[in-house]
């Protein structure tokens, strides 16, 4: 009796001490992950970040302010002067409601913290719950061991880490948890096929599309899936159940969000999900017809069915296509699938860096051992195939094809590397774990038997331990080498080391919004290249021409137009523009590379790819030889246009560098060739402090008979 | 001005009648400072009781043009005992009764020293320069002593603190020496004459203006004391004309420019955890020096300021509480606190608002000033995991100088038991939770085992 009753008492204790062990990791794991992604807090400020969180933040601002209605009606007047932007109409508001309903929150319980906490801590804090996510989901596929490692590699990958530091305040933050929430509940759904998941699969599908572009993936991967279970024969009521609740449902509400509008049913990137959701349909009446119908007559009515329905099938999609209800393939998504395609033909497409291709270095870079790992992960996902396993093959190998296309989408494929690694690590590790145990444990049995049927088997897996765990730990190491290095600089504050080992700041982004905000007049229009826009109306809140959200291709083309004009040209743009103040991004004189001159290029193709810019060629910016340089080799047209002297006027006059001529460009390496020239259409209003950021006033008409 | 002056002597006969004559300005000795954008005006004044009668009320005024730029104003006997001063009205409009601390007896002489601040006195003239121009200003003043009195014999003394005066009035007898300009004797002015003066020179001190400060003072009695500055600052020198060039600017590298590149605050010695931010984040150019009695903090605001140009900026820090709260009997407290606190020297505060938050459950508040302002309707604030607000006492006060940097102080009563009510709280909150988990992990709550788990 005693003896009876001790055992499931035991049973119970181990599950008790598993529980907490699994726990206490994945808490580590959580805060750990939060807490590698405050490296730019600690190290600079509590700021946001770059180019695009800074229109979010804007916007989550207004929204926690302003309510949700007008929110969801605001016309921006700050942005694409003349035209103006529909906010609410042409951004995935998910991540605003996220950040705001949090504030309100915090609010209600008398919590006083600032939107902009909230906001600069938001990444972190979903990438938290992505750890726990990831170890759902990866106890889903395989088991609890490799969902605990699976975790602990998300938590601090580097990959999803570039896109979610604290104060990286974009869409991309939340959008990876909302994604592996709904492959958990995707999966749930498959394996249960309930209602119950697939609708919460369906919510968090919609959670997802209000958030990020990406749910164009999701909802492709996830009919690729049912369509291979399909071709495998594994399909069955669950799947079906599961794919047409998600698919109705999901697409219903997705549908709700207004920038989505009618595109799940119009545009072809959502055409899979729809012909698979017709499939399923077909295959589940034909399996029903099968099993009432005799072979023969069942033979006739399919083959008549499949004739006719294919024709009307045919018909439909293309009267749609060509009365342009279908819309057609868009170029970003061209894109994707050939990577030549957005620099043959969108010149502003591929003037996004993060829209290149990636190199190898960078999957190195970003992943580390997990591309090492990846394939091994594979391989004991093929070796035990079912339903699930099949859905994680397929989310890796189109993940890493388009992370190949576009640097951006390295984001997508680090937890599914992760997940795929974590299977392997823990299944080998669970395999040779257990012949090291085996000494101990089974010593006498060992020796009765033969003497082991391998040679130094304990040796030999003690040796493959250790290697594994020094893998984890220089894993370890490199993450958090990247993170610190590589995607921790808030890049509106730039720091330097200095000769005697000193930091040197340079603030001068804020110093010139700054400066914007408080002394020029409130509707002051200001012209500068389009990576600016996001920041001068949420810093400076002063009215842009153009911005980061690149829906006007004419409109960046006429201000690249003016900026690679002479003076005179460009005051009639500037003119036709309504213009007040311009504003250049100048690093000649503390070599920051990343400024106008550098980008220049860009804007004289995008200038001239309209028809008003069409006197705008490339080659007359190009010195003899074919190099674009700003010497006295450099062409003409270049040193005279107009964004060539906004950022080099007086700057000859300025000693630089040691040894070198005044008037030495520390970027290009290089002594300016046009010096002495005057302005005549423009005065000089603000330079900051190290000379990154120039503003100039255009001036007024000259009065009559001057 | 004319028209001034013709007003003025129109007063003084109308005066004459009201105030027997019974004292007269024996002598008086004016300095006016005009080295900062302040214009202090201080006046040492013996008096003579030529009545019958002791007087124990002495009158001082100000020219009708200059007395609403007047900011502050004392009066101090021959020992530098402050005189109390309150403010009239009669005949003559705004006018200033200092009361003597001993009754000046018949035909007996005292010495008062009365101090002025004006504000807004000084005008760029030309009002727009260009940026390697130097900033001119003009001061329009009164060559006499302006007082309901018959003066006997007065001197003025103007300190410009520079050599480059371009012009002066020039009424005899009148000497320049090096900074200063030196007007007078005169005998045996009438009451309340004026006589346009005017200065024109150079001043390159900064001129600079808060236009709004808004102070917040958090207690706690935890032990400590928050204090956060929101501050709106505009040059109010000379406009800048035309371009600013960073290049000239990096090469005049002489101190003495009508621009302000940096400024120097004073905090409390026991002041910690300083932060000086704005809206778009932490300004990285400031530093802190701790001197002895007090901290120093260099702010540099992030562009240089010329004439016209605005900055706003936020300044925090936090202070134990044991040096400004004090405890008395009866769970009463007393808060003595600066009302406002140096911005930088010689600064012009145009609007002030200062905002105390007490302690949740604080009673019977009530809040004394050194001078007064105006008291604004008190709200109340929500901070962490307050369920009863906190009350915050809010007044304002327009047009304040160095001198003005005095303590408040506000007693209330309140139950130290009070300060357990948030631990409580969160406590309470916590045990919830657990007590919730703990049911929901022991009980069963589903209706059928779902087909899925039975199979497993």
């Amino acid at each position: 009796m005693m003896n009876l009753n001790k055992k499931p008492q035991a049973s119970h204790n181990t599950d008790k001490q598993e529980t907490l062990l699994t726990l206490s990791i994945l808490t580590v794991a959580a805060i750990l992950s939060f807490a590698t992604r405050l490296f730019s807090v600690l190290r600079f400020e509590s700021v946001i970040h770059e180019f695009d969180p800074y229109f979010n933040y804007r916007t989550t601002k207004y929204l926690a302010e302003q309510g949700f209605y007008s929110f969801h009606n605001w016309f921006d007047d700050r942005a694409w002067y003349p035209l103006g932007r529909i906010i609410g109409g042409t951004i995935y508001p998910g991540l605003m409601v996220t950040s705001a309903a949090i504030y309100h929150l915090c609010w209600l319980l008398n919590i006083t913290i600032d939107i902009r906490n909230v906001c600069v801590f938001l990444a972190p804090l979903f990438s938290s719950l992505t750890t726990i996510i990831t170890y759902l989901l990866t106890k889903e596929l395989r088991n609890a061991g490799a969902g605990l490692v699976a975790a602990a590699m998300v938590a601090i990958v580097p990959g999803y880490i570039s896109r979610s530091v604290a104060g990286s305040y974009d869409n991309e933050g939340i959008a990876i948890f909302c994604m592996l929430l709904t492959y958990y509940m995707w999966i749930r759904a498959v394996k249960t096929g309930s209602i119950f998941w697939s609708t919460l699969a369906a919510l968090a599908y919609f959670y997802m599309v209000s958030s990020w572009g990406g749910y164009v993936f999701l909802i492709n991967l996830i009919p690729l899936h049912v369509l291979t279970l399909m071709v495998t024969g594994r399909f069955s009521h669950r799947i079906y159940i599961a794919y047409s609740t998600l698919y109705c449902v999901g697409t219903i509400l997705s549908m709700q969000i207004s920038f989505v509008g009618f595109q799940p049913v119009q545009s072809s990137e959502h055409m899979l999900a729809l012909g698979v959701f017709g499939l399923c349909q077909i295959l589940a009446t034909v399996d029903y017809l099968r099993s009432k119908l005799t072979q023969e007559e069942f033979e006739i009515l399919f083959s008549a069915l499949a004739y006719t329905l294919g024709v009307a099938l045919t018909l439909f999609v293309g009267v749609l296509t060509f009365s342009g209800k279908i819309s057609p393939w868009t170029g970003r998504f061209y894109s994707l699938l050939d990577p030549s395609y957005a620099k043959n033909h969108i010149p502003i497409i591929a003037s996004v860096s993060e829209h290149q291709p990636t190199s190898w270095s960078s999957f190195y870079f970003d992943l580390q051992i997990l591309v090492f790992l990846f394939p091994a992960g594979l391989y004991f996902c093929f070796a035990q195939l079912t339903d699930a396993n099949i859905f994680l093959i397929l989310y890796g190998v189109t993940s890493i094809y388009f992370a190949g296309v576009m640097v951006r989408l390295m984001l997508v494929l680090a937890p599914v590397m992760c997940i795929l690694s974590g299977i392997a690590i823990s299944h080998l590790l669970t395999k040779f774990m257990k012949n090291v145990d085996a000494k101990t444990a089974n010593e006498h049995r060992r020796n009765r038997k033969l003497e082991s049927n391998l040679v130094l088997r304990n040796e030999i897996s003690t040796a493959f331990v250790t290697i594994v765990c020094a893998l984890l730990v220089s894993y370890t190491f490199h993450c958090t080498w990247v993170t610190s290095e590589a995607y921790s600089s808030p890049s509106i504050v730039l720091s330097a080391r200095s000769h005697d080992g000193g930091r040197i700041i340079f603030d001068d982004f804020r110093e010139a919004y700054n400066w914007l905000k408080m002394n020029t007049p409130e509707d002051a229009r200001v012209m500068s290249w389009w990576d600016y826009g996001y920041q001068i109306t949420a810093m400076a809140n002063r009215t842009i021409l153009v911005d980061n959200n690149t829906w006007n291709n004419t409109h960046i083309s006429r201000v690249g137009q003016a900026m690679a004009s002479s003076e005179e040209k460009a005051y009639e743009i500037m003119r036709e523009l309504d213009v007040n103040y311009v504003l250049v991004i100048f690093g000649g004189l503390t070599g920051y590379s990343s400024d106008d001159i550098n980008k220049f290029l860009w804007m004289v193709r995008i200038g001239g790819s309209t028809d008003r810019g069409a006197h705008i060629k490339e080659w007359d910016y190009y010195s003899p030889s074919g190099e674009f340089r700003i010497d006295k080799e450099g062409s003409p047209t270049l040193l005279n246009c107009l964004m060539y002297k906004m950022c080099y006027y007086r700057f000859g006059q300025v000693y630089t560098e040691g040894g070198k001529p005044p008037g030495y460009d520390r970027v290009r390496s290089a002594e300016i060739g046009n010096k002495d020239f005057e302005l005549d259409v423009l005065e000089e209003a603000y330079t900051t402090e190290h000379w990154l950021v120039r503003i100039y006033k255009v001036k007024d008409l000259p009065n009559r008979g001057l | 001005m004319l028209k001034l002056i013709i007003i003025a002597f129109l007063f003084t006969n109308f005066h004459t009648k009201t105030t027997n004559g019974a004292i007269i300005n024996k002598n008086v000795e004016r300095v006016i400072d005009l080295s900062t954008q302040l214009v202090k005006i201080s006046s040492a004044i013996t008096l003579e009781n030529t009545g019958k009668d002791a007087e124990s009320k002495y009158i001082i005024t100000l020219e009708p043009n200059s007395i609403r730029n007047l900011s502050f104003i004392s009066a101090k006997d021959s020992y530098k005992e402050e005189l109390k001063v309150t403010e009239t009205k009669n005949e003559l409009g705004q006018v200033f009764s200092v009361k003597l601390n001993h009754p000046l007896a018949a035909s007996r002489t005292s010495t008062i020293n009365v101090e002025f601040v004006l504000t807004n006195s000084l005008v760029p003239y030309p009002s727009s320069i260009v940026q390697k121009d130097k900033q001119l200003v003009r001061y329009f003043g009164n060559h006499y002593f302006y007082s309901p009195y018959l003066t006997t014999k007065q001197t003025t003394s103007v300190i410009v603190n520079t050599r480059s005066i371009e012009n002066y009035s020039k009424l005899k007898p009148v000497s320049q020496s090096d900074s200063s300009i030196t007007y007078g004797p005169y005998n045996d002015v009438a009451a309340l004459t004026v006589d346009p003066m005017i200065v024109h020179f150079e001043n390159n001190a900064p001129f600079l203006s808060v236009t709004r400060l808004e102070r917040l003072i958090e207690v706690s009695h935890w032990g400590n004391i928050a204090v956060e500055e929101n501050i709106d600052i505009l040059h109010t020198g000379a406009k800048l004309k035309g371009s600013f060039s960073r290049y000239d600017y990096q090469r005049d590298t002489s101190n003495n420019h009508h621009s302000i590149k940096s400024y120097k605050t004073i905090l409390p010695a026991a002041a910690h955890s300083v932060y000086y931010r704005d809206s778009n984040g932490n300004i990285s150019t400031s530093q802190v020096r701790a001197r002895k009695d007090w901290i120093e903090l260099e702010l540099r605001p992030r562009y240089p300021l010329f004439g016209g140009w605005r900055s706003s900026y936020m300044l925090g820090y936090s202070v134990p509480s044991y040096q400004y709260l004090y405890k008395g009997v009866n769970n009463q407290y007393a808060l003595r606190m600066r009302l406002i606190d140096n911005v930088f020297d010689d600064m012009h505060v145009e609007y002030l608002e200062t905002s105390v938050v007490l302690p949740v459950g604080v009673t019977n508040v009530k809040l004394s000033t050194p001078y007064e302002v105006e008291r604004l309707s008190d709200s109340i604030a929500y901070k962490y995991l307050d369920t009863k607000g906190r009350p915050i006492i809010r007044f304002a006060k327009r047009n304040l100088v160095e001198q003005h940097i005095q303590d408040l102080e506000i007693t209330y009563e309140w139950q130290p038991l009070l300060l357990l009510h948030e631990p409580v709280l969160l406590s309470i909150a916590l045990y919830l939770l657990f007590i919730v988990v703990i049911i929901y992990v022991r009980l069963d709550f589903s209706i059928s085992k779902p087909e899925h788990v039975k199979t497993q």
